[in-house]
């Protein structure tokens, strides 16, 4: 992205307010949130809101007492890591191959693992449930790993092939006159040259894998298999209701890293939200 | 620039000449020329088949069936002839276009919007992260938030009573558009950033000069946005809008979380329907159906509108 | 041995038809260019030479060998392709390397060779550097020193100085063919700088829309050009070509009478080089115009005049200058007019005289 020159003639009080106000309706909720995480239990559902609370490390205190938190974050981990690592095993080769090569076909193979990022998870779930069901994999985090990587692979290829389209072509020429294989080609030359997509494709993907709700609901129907994601959802204590705090803090347990991941490709977001159609 | 070399005339002799293995010269067969790019891509479209094929074929098939725990019993069409009577099964459609629709025209114009006012400015590349964040939340995490402020921690309902906008609580579950506008909130909150940073990465990477010109012309920035930058980006719009378009429509977490699909049904999603159908009332076969309708609807749909989003967005 | 045939080459895409028939033979050691404008199918020829590209008919012969079914990383040739093509993850060193690496060359030789081809483009200090580091001209010849290092049989350079400036390019051009000379390899050089053909080459193959138009040393191509096309193409500023008819011995044109072979007739076009006319204050003269632009460039002067519809161009004294619109006599070099038919472009060559005139 070149420098933009300045420019003149704005309205600069209009601006500040519109993109201000809006900064403000991002941040105002987040911080509340925040804070929802250092209350005790008793100030957070209250016939009247609260709004200056009393600070306490209930929800830490519970979170590590009452529920396996590191479980979780652990589950989280690993199923996460492992759909990204299959990923990008089954997605560069895919994506060199749509890249630089004509073949029959090519076009309508990827348009078509295009598509399966268009599916609705719902309408597969059913299935999917079934068959782990049979294969005696339901509750486990290998299971959560092969959807992850299911529902994520059309994403890591189409970005990845995004940034192989602007590897100049006369590398690969002179790697071969050079007496360089195929394989050879694609470890070498290939892949260090577009490193910055597949570290793009690999955070958005681990983004992806880490918000995933439905399947993980289905899947992971005890606590042995849960990640942060549903974990959430079942910070229920009983009679007591949703336990807010808990909730909150679990929450910023999962936004820091993926705040970190996304400052580190921010200059690739852009193209990596829209899989290479858009080249911020 | 002189050349070094002292030997006038390099002899190509036998150590200097970094001959390879004597004339075995490889002859690749044909054969796996041609394939080889077909076997590169081979193990992805395979792992991708077991994902939509499969289940794709297994709905289909289980949707000719009433399940009954490990019963199945056959039962030809009457599944889709009970969906296309089943107001709930339409109720959910309605539901899924309604607040899709809405939810995406507002984060569409509020991300068109902070565009327009971002998109020259240098300063907003380190507040660029502030309008980011809400994206970072998991999608349950942000659900948990608004759930806490609309429904259980009834900030919303506190905040509307002190600006003197109604007095007495709100009940954001009791009514239709309020719980519905509950869906909405959310996603416009999480989501709008989406929209946002793909419109200004498309806009700072147009020409800079295009917009000069147009300037000189004697154009107002509104004008020159309207009439000239967007046109220039219209493919990107397109993509983005039809990549969030898509998701909206399998909204999923926001109705477990918030709204379980009160009030009577008007706020349950399509995928929240095929949900509750299998995994409350355990009417896998009926769910199976109304997945398959489901997915003939993504299937067409693919074909009208991305296939074209895309082609036109692609490098 | 590295001679190189290609022998009836075709190259087909779809229905367009990047190289016709073409038949070559380059010697052993030869340094030949290809030339021509963008399009005309030297680049797809060397990138048949060097396995990239499949010919769709013919034969591509190697070393005495049908390298046809021979895969590039086999072929054991070289290539410098035009816009480097350096690995950018790697250092120069690396780079270097990475041939021989290739090739299953012991480490043990590898750091000699790599210093020693370093040394011939005096990269030497700069082998830790990454390509990213260096600027155009040293990218060049790290591009030239990969190239260099394993002594390959055939050098085939694609364009390798169109991305340099021009004074970077002149002493470019003199590295590259002492280089050439020093290690003894054929090379096909490809490019459509025609000074850059006029100075290296040992012989020029000028091509046009697939077709081979003309195969010469650099001095037949520039005084025996076989049709307008190469006449025009080779020399700078290029020849002049005016149309006219040719009857009995003389050729007509407007504003110009010439002497012509009595065997040439109808109609005809003359060509003559800038060079090899000289302005005429008084006596003879074959060609009469007006003053349309005057070029000082400090070395000569060009004189461009006008005779009709056509403008003629002069290579001038260095310190004649004239005034615009002014009339002026143009007198040619008797030995270096050239005729060509106006239909064909071919050039016409006198009948030799059976009795002295």
């Amino acid at each position: 992205m070149e420098k933009r020159r300045k420019s003149k003639g704005d309205n600069l009080v209009l601006r500040y307010l519109v993109l201000g106000s809006w900064a403000l309706f991002c941040l105002v909720p987040i911080l509340w949130f925040l804070s929802i995480g250092f209350r005790p239990r008793t100030e957070i559902i209250t016939p009247e809101p609260i709004y200056w609370p009393t600070f306490s490390l209930d929800a830490w205190r519970l979170l590590l007492a009452d529920w396996p938190i590191f479980d979780y974050l652990r589950n989280s981990v690993v199923a996460v890591a492992g759909s990204v690592v299959i990923d990008l095993i089954l997605g560069i080769p895919a994506a060199y191959s749509l890249t630089r090569y004509e073949y029959r076909g090519r076009d309508d193979i990827g348009f078509y693992i295009l598509s399966t990022r268009m599916m609705a998870p719902a309408i597969v779930a059913i299935p999917i449930f079934f068959l782990f069901r049979n294969m005696g994999l339901l509750d486990s985090v290998w299971a959560l790993m092969l959807i992850y990587a299911a529902v994520n692979l059309s994403i890591v290829v189409w970005i990845i092939r995004s940034y192989m389209l602007d590897i100049p072509k006369e590398l690969e020429d002179a790697a071969r006159t050079d007496g360089a294989g195929d394989l050879r080609i694609l470890w070498e030359v290939i892949i260090p040259a577009c490193l910055p997509g597949i570290i793009t494709a690999s955070v958005i993907a681990a983004i992806f894998a880490i918000n995933e709700f439905l399947f993980t609901l289905l899947i992971a129907s005890t606590k042995s298999a849960y990640t942060m994601s549903v974990a959430l959802a079942n910070f229920t204590g009983g009679s007591d209701g949703v336990i807010y705090n808990a909730i909150a803090l679990v929450s910023f347990l999962a936004f820091l890293p993926i705040l970190v991941l996304i400052v580190l490709i921010q200059k690739h977001l852009s193209r990596g939200l829209t899989m290479g159609a858009v080249k911020g | 620039m002189a050349v070094l070399d002292q030997t006038g005339g390099v002899a190509r002799a036998a150590p200097d000449r970094a001959r390879p293995r004597e004339k075995a010269l490889r002859r690749r067969s044909p054969a796996l020329r041609r394939a080889f790019p077909y076997l590169l891509v081979a193990p992805a479209v395979i792992y991708l088949l077991g994902i939509t094929l499969y289940p794709g074929a297994y709905a289909i098939y289980q949707s000719f069936y009433l399940v009954r725990f490990t019963e199945w019993i056959p039962v030809g069409f009457d599944n889709y002839v009970e969906l296309w009577s089943d107001s709930e099964f339409w109720q959910a459609l309605l539901n899924t276009l309604i607040i899709g629709g809405i939810a995406l025209t507002l984060e569409c114009v509020i991300a068109m919007a902070l565009a327009f006012f971002a998109y020259r400015d240098a300063l907003i590349r380190g507040w660029r992260i502030v309008f980011l964040m809400p994206m970072l939340f998991m999608p349950s995490a942000v659900a948990f938030i608004w759930k806490l402020a609309f429904n259980d921690g009834r900030v919303i309902s506190d905040l509307l009573r002190k600006i003197g906008l109604i007095d007495g609580n709100l009940d954001f579950l009791g009514n239709v558009w309020l719980a519905r506008s509950t869906l909405i909130v959310a996603d416009v909150w999480q989501w709008t950033p989406f929209l946002f940073i793909i419109f200004v990465a498309a806009l700072q990477s147009q020409d800079q000069e295009v917009e000069e010109a147009a300037r000189l012309d004697g154009a107002s920035w509104p004008a020159i946005f309207w009439n000239v930058s967007l046109p220039m980006i219209r493919p990107v719009i397109a993509v983005a809008v039809v990549l969030r378009g898509i998701d909206i429509t399998t909204m999923f977490t926001n109705v477990f979380i918030l709204t379980k699909g009160t009030p009577g049904g008007t706020t349950e999603t399509i995928s929240y329907f095929i949900y509750r159908q299998g995994f409350q009332t355990f009417n896998f076969g009926y769910a199976s159906a109304a997945a398959v309708v489901m997915l003939v609807v993504t299937i067409l749909a693919a074909q009208l509108v991305v296939k074209r989003a895309f082609r036109s967005g692609k490098a | 041995m590295a001679r190189i045939e290609l022998r009836n080459v075709v190259k087909r895409y779809g229905s367009f038809t990047g190289v016709r028939r073409m038949d070559l033979d380059i010697a052993d050691e030869e340094f030949l260019v290809l030339l021509g404008p963008s399009g005309c199918g030297k680049t797809t020829t060397m990138r048949m030479i060097a396995g990239l590209e499949e010919p769709s008919e013919g034969e591509v012969v190697i070393g005495g060998e049908v390298v046809n079914e021979v895969d590039a990383r086999d072929r054991d040739v070289a290539m410098v392709f035009q816009g480097y093509a350096l690995y950018p993850n790697m250092s120069i060193y690396e780079n270097i390397r990475f041939p021989l690496r290739m090739r299953g060359i012991g480490k043990a030789d590898q750091d000699a060779l790599i210093r020693r081809a370093a040394e011939m483009v005096e990269l030497g200090d700069f082998l830790d550097r990454k390509p990213g580091a260096l600027s155009g001209g040293q990218r060049q010849r790290a591009a030239l020193a990969r190239a260099v290092v394993r002594q390959p049989q055939v050098f085939l350079m694609d364009e390798p100085l169109s991305n340099l400036d021009a004074k970077l390019r002149s002493s470019m051009r003199v590295q590259i063919k002492h280089l050439q000379r020093q290690l003894r390899i054929t090379t096909v050089y490809v490019t459509h700088d025609q000074i850059e053909a006029m100075t290296l080459a040992d012989r020029i193959v000028i091509m046009e829309k697939g077709v081979i138009r003309q195969i010469g040393t650099p001095d037949e191509i520039y005084s025996d050009p076989a049709d307008t096309f190469v006449a025009g193409f080779i020399g700078a500023p290029p020849m002049n070509l005016v149309e006219g008819r040719a009857e009995n011995g003389r050729f007509t044109a407007p504003g110009l009478v010439a002497v012509c072979p009595p065997d040439i007739s109808g109609r005809i076009t003359l060509g003559v080089r800038p060079e090899d006319c000289r302005v005429v204050t008084d006596g003879p003269a074959e060609l009469a115009g007006a003053v349309y632009g005057v070029e000082p460039t400090g070395e000569t002067t060009y004189l461009t005049l006008r005779t009709g519809e056509t403008l003629f161009e002069v290579k001038a004294a260095r310190d004649a200058r004239f005034d615009l619109g002014a009339p002026v006599k143009i007198g040619f070099d008797p030995e270096r007019i050239y005729f060509f038919d106006t239909e064909t472009g071919v050039r016409l060559r006198a009948q030799p005289q059976r009795s002295a005139a």
